[in-house]
């Protein structure tokens, strides 16, 4: 990874990773067209001086004066009725201020869609609090508000809740059975979502008339976001002024807003969010969920005091939202060469009881997505279903790339048919990919690729990792026997650009100071928005960085975003901040030209001094001269001009952006005890022009890190009655620092049509890791003639599958 | 993820303490470097009326040879067994096994005594202890008395301890310089409890084993020592030995717990192997003299 000191000034990375494309423009002070002097750079992120020393502000930071404290009552069991629910020994306890059940907390006027969903959706049925059942352990009943957290833990357990319990429905094939008992009872049956068989004609016989047709099924465990910050929230209904004040540590402010409105029935101007620094999220904390409900009820009803949840690390883990507990079964035809000639997959997911948004599936954007940077047979090749289903088990929630089993699925099937076709999967991949040349392409799910480079990233991978001479190193060490392999994954991150997603917002303000203000819908949980959005703006304008503060987090001072989600950030809030800082220095310049007695056209302006193109040593003037004008002296304006220096642009983004990338990564199993040794990891990504390639390998790494947990570490396991079995960092293992080795990057540039040619990646590290792990690890026995297609790979997995390799052989071996 | 409430107390001696716990009997927890009393109580697991503070108590820490031992105060930290030069030379094992317990932030609080008084199986501590065949001085109101590794590990969690004893100082007995010594485990990440583990310590005298110690963690509910193995292996010719069978017989008869991390089948079989491990390393350190 790059060392970069802290500060302003451009640092130089300790190694210089690959690019290959260009990255913007070189010109002096007056010497030509706009030069790009920050984006492009690696800049050392503006928000680390805080943040890694301890000073970032994060909601368990606020405290206002009275705040009380709350604690939930849970359940303890997946399904049952409530029989008896007894409050009052708690509501005596000294130093508690009340406890609230169903009863006074739900309401049916509530309303519970958000506006990516939509009033139609089909959604989950909502409820605040379990009224007369529950459907998940952990479920929150009742909670408590007091005068210290302790105090109403102490209480919680003086709430005495009475359940006869009935059987759960836990895992795919209980939803999924004949009679199952119903998640939700008010339901018809367990499934939550189903994209259904598409008539596509003369299918099946592209099967029927293949050379080769193969068909598996894989398999990923349960695991999630674990951001290191848990949710929280403080609340506060101020009954003078009639306005809810609402912190909460969320991807955004402005969709908490409108949900609460929609929820409580009052206007969004009642109700003001904010939001500090945020510890992470990666999808759980872009929609509020039931605990963050019931503070926000609770606190108009208590009304006055601030109250003040924070979600603990049990409850994070046992309740905050789960993931990625999915089955894909995918049928593939190819040529004897191993083109492939047509695909099926069928999805299920499990999306747990409550699960947000909506009904919590992810296959429509999963069927979207899984043809991928392949060829296919052109429209028609493939065909896509799924069924997502409930569960008694915690409901999942966004996480990074959640329709990701598309590329967990299609990159595995990519190995498994390579190896059966006696097919180098790297040479598979090259048979099959699409390259720059083919471009546009439309995929068989008749997406259009404008700008991505998958072919190019599967060589720039390859070459990084030294692939062939891999192969020969992992040869000799076969013949010791020992264990190494190597995996590929390929892919293409999409952005969506639609509904609430289609736009964001930036509103910049040149102060009389000449200081650039720039206000965004963004909520940045470890994006680098302060940092990027900075770069954006100070080559667009034409002013030094330090001049530019990007204002976010306050749903008062910001225009509306839908939060910051979706890999949006660089094309979208870019193409914001592109469009306003053009806007501005169009108007700064119409003023700077009037007051140089120049043509508009023959201005510009490098360092926040305009001075007239061409002409070095000319007059020039300061931005601060022109703020100046523009707000204390408006007579010298030139006419037409409006006062001051404001303006606000909305930006449009396309429906559909992509981006693409391939990870390679060699591994080295230990026989005797199941051990994975990451040996090297490298990514190979485009994402068009880099605003900081700091910040692109960051998100990277982080995404990257996720995968290696979710195959190697992470698994969140419920036993047979529906218990949640790993519920401490005891149990539930993230991988630390010394589980990761130091990734290595490579960028292809190829720059897309938004402003700036930026894509989005944020979801891609954690989109394509995992296949190209297990691939690696199916590499690493392949001779022991083992087969691996699910996870969670412990060591213990490990040896099993070691183990049921050998004693096939064993039996397959003539005596 | 508060704890329920509880009595808090600091004494300054060993007197005050072992009073202390008298009079609180089995309402009092000891608490030292509070590296896994403090979790369990913040989780609610653990629930002591009373805790009783250690890190005050004056004497409790440091380490010293004495008669061919070296004493660890109770409260001497990880972080010095893992760092303190008088330990690694007397008791390399202990120095060698110091820097699998958890992280630096974890060794930097953990005591010695307080591992060996929670006793869980799966941890470095007892297991060298148990394979040292270390000596526990516990001290109670009526004075102090010492009691064998083999007898302060009772079953899972439990020790020879009573409530009102407080465990003060552990004696290990120092091998002559020219022994070899290693530690082998697996664990899911580095700084995780052992799935399987072993320590060794083994002396060499003319080609021949004259001393040898295999302690086993994580493989049952106490840490078990394999002394059937130690004595077969006493007096054989080290260079003769076959390192997977010693392995394989050094967990014969193990019955290794099973949890979401791994089952008995894996703790027993990679048991096996970090025993061969263990041993092949700590013999090539041992001067063959």
């Amino acid at each position: 990874m790059s060392t970069d000191s802290l500060g302003t000034e451009p640092a130089r990375t300790a190694r210089e990773n690959p690019v290959v494309g260009a990255n913007g423009d070189q010109a002096g002070p007056f010497g030509g067209a706009t030069a790009a002097r920050w984006v492009g750079r690696r800049m050392p992120r503006r928000e680390d001086a805080r943040l890694i020393t301890g000073r970032g502000r994060y909601v368990d930071d606020l405290n206002p004066p009275g705040t009380v404290h709350v604690a939930f009552v849970r359940s303890t069991v997946a399904r049952g009725r409530i029989v008896g629910l007894d409050v009052d020994a708690a509501r005596e306890m000294p130093g508690v201020v009340a406890v609230l059940t169903a009863a006074e907390v739900n309401s049916p006027s509530h309303q519970f869609w958000q506006t990516m969903t939509g009033p139609q959706s089909v959604g989950t049925p909502g409820r605040v609090l379990a009224d007369t059942d529950v459907r998940y352990v952990g479920e929150p009943i009742a909670l408590v508000v007091a005068e210290s957290r302790y105090l109403a833990e102490d209480a919680a357990e003086l709430v005495d809740v009475d359940i006869d319990v009935e059987d759960p429905v836990v895992g795919f094939a209980a939803a999924l059975a004949e009679g199952a008992p119903r998640v939700h009872p008010e339901l018809a049956d367990n499934i939550a979502e189903e994209v259904p068989t598409a008539d596509i004609p003369g299918f099946e016989e592209r099967f029927d008339t293949a050379p080769h047709v193969f068909t598996e099924t894989f398999d990923q465990h349960r695991y999630l976001c674990v951001p290191m910050e848990t949710r929280g929230v403080v609340a506060r209904w101020d009954p003078w002024t009639r306005r809810l004040e609402l912190t909460l540590s969320g991807q955004g402010v402005h969709e908490p807003r409108l949900f609460y409105s929609r929820m409580l029935g009052i206007p969004e101007d009642a109700i003001h969010v904010t939001m500090g620094d945020v510890g992470g999220s990666f999808g759980q904390k872009m929609f509020p969920m039931r605990e963050e409900h019931a503070v926000v009820i609770a606190s108009r009803l208590i009304g006055g005091r601030p109250l003040k949840w924070i979600e603990d690390r049990a409850e994070n883990l046992i309740g905050g939202g789960h993931a990625r507990e999915e089955r894909i079964e995918i049928m593939v035809a190819t040529d004897d060469r191993g083109v492939l000639l047509a695909g099926r997959a069928d999805h299920l997911e499990d999306v747990g009881a409550y699960p947000y948004p909506g009904n919590g599936s992810a296959a429509g954007s999963a069927a979207g997505m899984f043809p991928g940077p392949y060829r296919w047979a052109g429209p028609g090749s493939v065909k896509y279903t799924g069924r997502a289903v409930y569960t008694n088990t915690c409901g999942r929630c966004a996480y990074r790339g959640p329709w990701m089993m598309e590329t967990t699925g299609r990159e595995q099937m990519m190995d498994v048919v390579a190896r059966k076709l006696g097919i180098d999967p790297l040479e598979m991949r090259r048979r099959n990919v699409i390259s720059r040349e083919e471009l546009p392409f439309t995929s068989p799910s008749t997406l259009v690729y404008e700008t991505i480079s998958p072919a190019e990233t599967l060589e720039q991978a390859a070459e990084l990792i030294g692939y062939g001479r891999f192969r020969r190193e992992q040869e000799e060490a076969r013949a010791q026997g020992r264990l190494l392999g190597v995996g590929l994954s390929l892919y293409v991150e999409p952005q969506f650009g639609f509904g609430n997603l289609s736009t964001e917002a930036a509103t910049i303000r040149v102060e009389p100071s000449g200081k650039v203000n720039v206000s965004m819908g963004t909520g940045s949980h470890g994006q680098s928005v302060e940092t990027t959005m900075a770069q954006v703006v100070a080559d667009e304008l034409g002013v030094p960085i330090d001049d530019v503060r990007i204002v976010q987090g306050d749903s008062a001072a910001t225009p509306y975003g839908p939060g910051t989600g979706g890999s949006r950030t660089g094309a979208v809030a870019g193409g914001a901040a592109h469009a306003a800082a053009a806007l501005m220095r169009e108007r700064v310049l119409g003023i700077a030209a009037h007051m140089l007695e120049a043509s508009p056209s023959d201005v510009e302006m490098v360092d926040a001094v305009v001075g007239v193109r061409g002409v070095p040593g000319g007059p020039t003037v300061t931005l601060a001269e022109i703020a100046g004008l523009a707000y204390f002296d408006t007579d010298a304006l030139p006419p037409g001009s409006e006062p001051g220096l404001e303006v606000s642009r909305r930006y449009k983004a396309p429906l559909f952006m992509f981006s693409n990338a391939c990870h390679a990564v060699t591994i080295e199993i230990d026989r005797e005890t199941g051990k994975v040794d990451i040996l090297r990891y490298v990514v190979s990504e485009d994402c068009g022009n880099m605003i900081n390639p700091m910040v692109v390998e960051g998100q990277i790494a982080g995404g990257v890190v996720q995968g290696i947990g979710g195959v190697f570490y992470e698994h969140m396991i419920y036993d047979s009655d529906g218990n949640p079995t790993t519920t401490t960092f005891m149990d539930y293992l993230v991988p630390t620092a010394a589980e990761v080795p130091d990734l290595e990057y490579g960028h292809v540039v190829t720059p897309s049509t938004t402003p700036g040619g930026h894509k989005g990646l944020g979801e891609g590290g954690a989109i394509a890791s995992p296949a190209a792990l297990v691939n690696a690890v199916r590499d690493a026995l392949a001779p022991l003639g083992a087969t691996v297609n699910g996870q969670s790979l412990s060591p213990d997995r490990i040896l099993e599958i070691i183990e049921a390799a050998e004693s096939a052989t064993a039996d397959e071996t003539p005596s | 993820m508060k704890p329920a409430p509880f009595g808090y107390h600091a004494p300054a001696d060993v007197a005050e303490a072992t009073a202390l716990l008298s009079e609180l009997g089995d309402d009092a927890k000891v608490l030292a470097g509070g590296q896994s009393l403090v979790p369990m109580m913040a989780l609610r697991l653990a629930r002591p009326e009373q805790v009783v503070d250690v890190n005050r108590v004056a004497g409790l820490g440091g380490v010293r040879r004495e008669n061919g031992t070296l004493v660890v105060g109770a409260t001497t930290r990880h972080v010095a067994l893992e760092r303190d030069p008088v330990v690694a030379a007397a008791v390399p094992l202990l120095a060698r096994a110091a820097p699998y317990i958890g992280h630096f932030q974890i060794r930097n609080r953990g005591t010695l005594g307080g591992s060996l008084a929670h006793a869980d199986a799966a941890a470095e501590l007892p297991a060298v202890a148990r394979a040292l065949d270390a000596e526990f001085e516990l001290a109670g109101p009526d004075g102090t008395r010492r009691v064998a590794a083999a007898a302060f590990f009772r079953t899972l969690f439990t020790t020879a301890l009573e409530p009102d004893e407080l465990l003060v100082a552990v004696r290990f007995p120092i091998w002559r310089p020219r022994s070899g010594f290693a530690v082998a485990e697996v664990a899911r990440r580095h700084g995780d409890f052992a799935l399987a583990g072993a320590v060794c310590g083994v002396q060499v005298d003319a080609g021949r084993i004259s001393r040898v110690a295999i302690g086993l963690i994580g493989m049952g509910s106490v840490p078990l020592r394999a002394e059937a193995v130690e004595r077969s292996l006493t007096g054989s010719e080290a260079a003769a030995l076959d390192l997977d069978d010693v392995g394989a017989q050094a967990v014969a008869g193990t019955d290794p717990p099973s949890d979401v991390h791994a089952g008995t089948h894996y703790r027993a079989k990679v048991g096996a192997a970090l025993v061969a491990r263990a041993l092949s390393t700590a013999l090539k350190e041992a001067d063959h003299g």
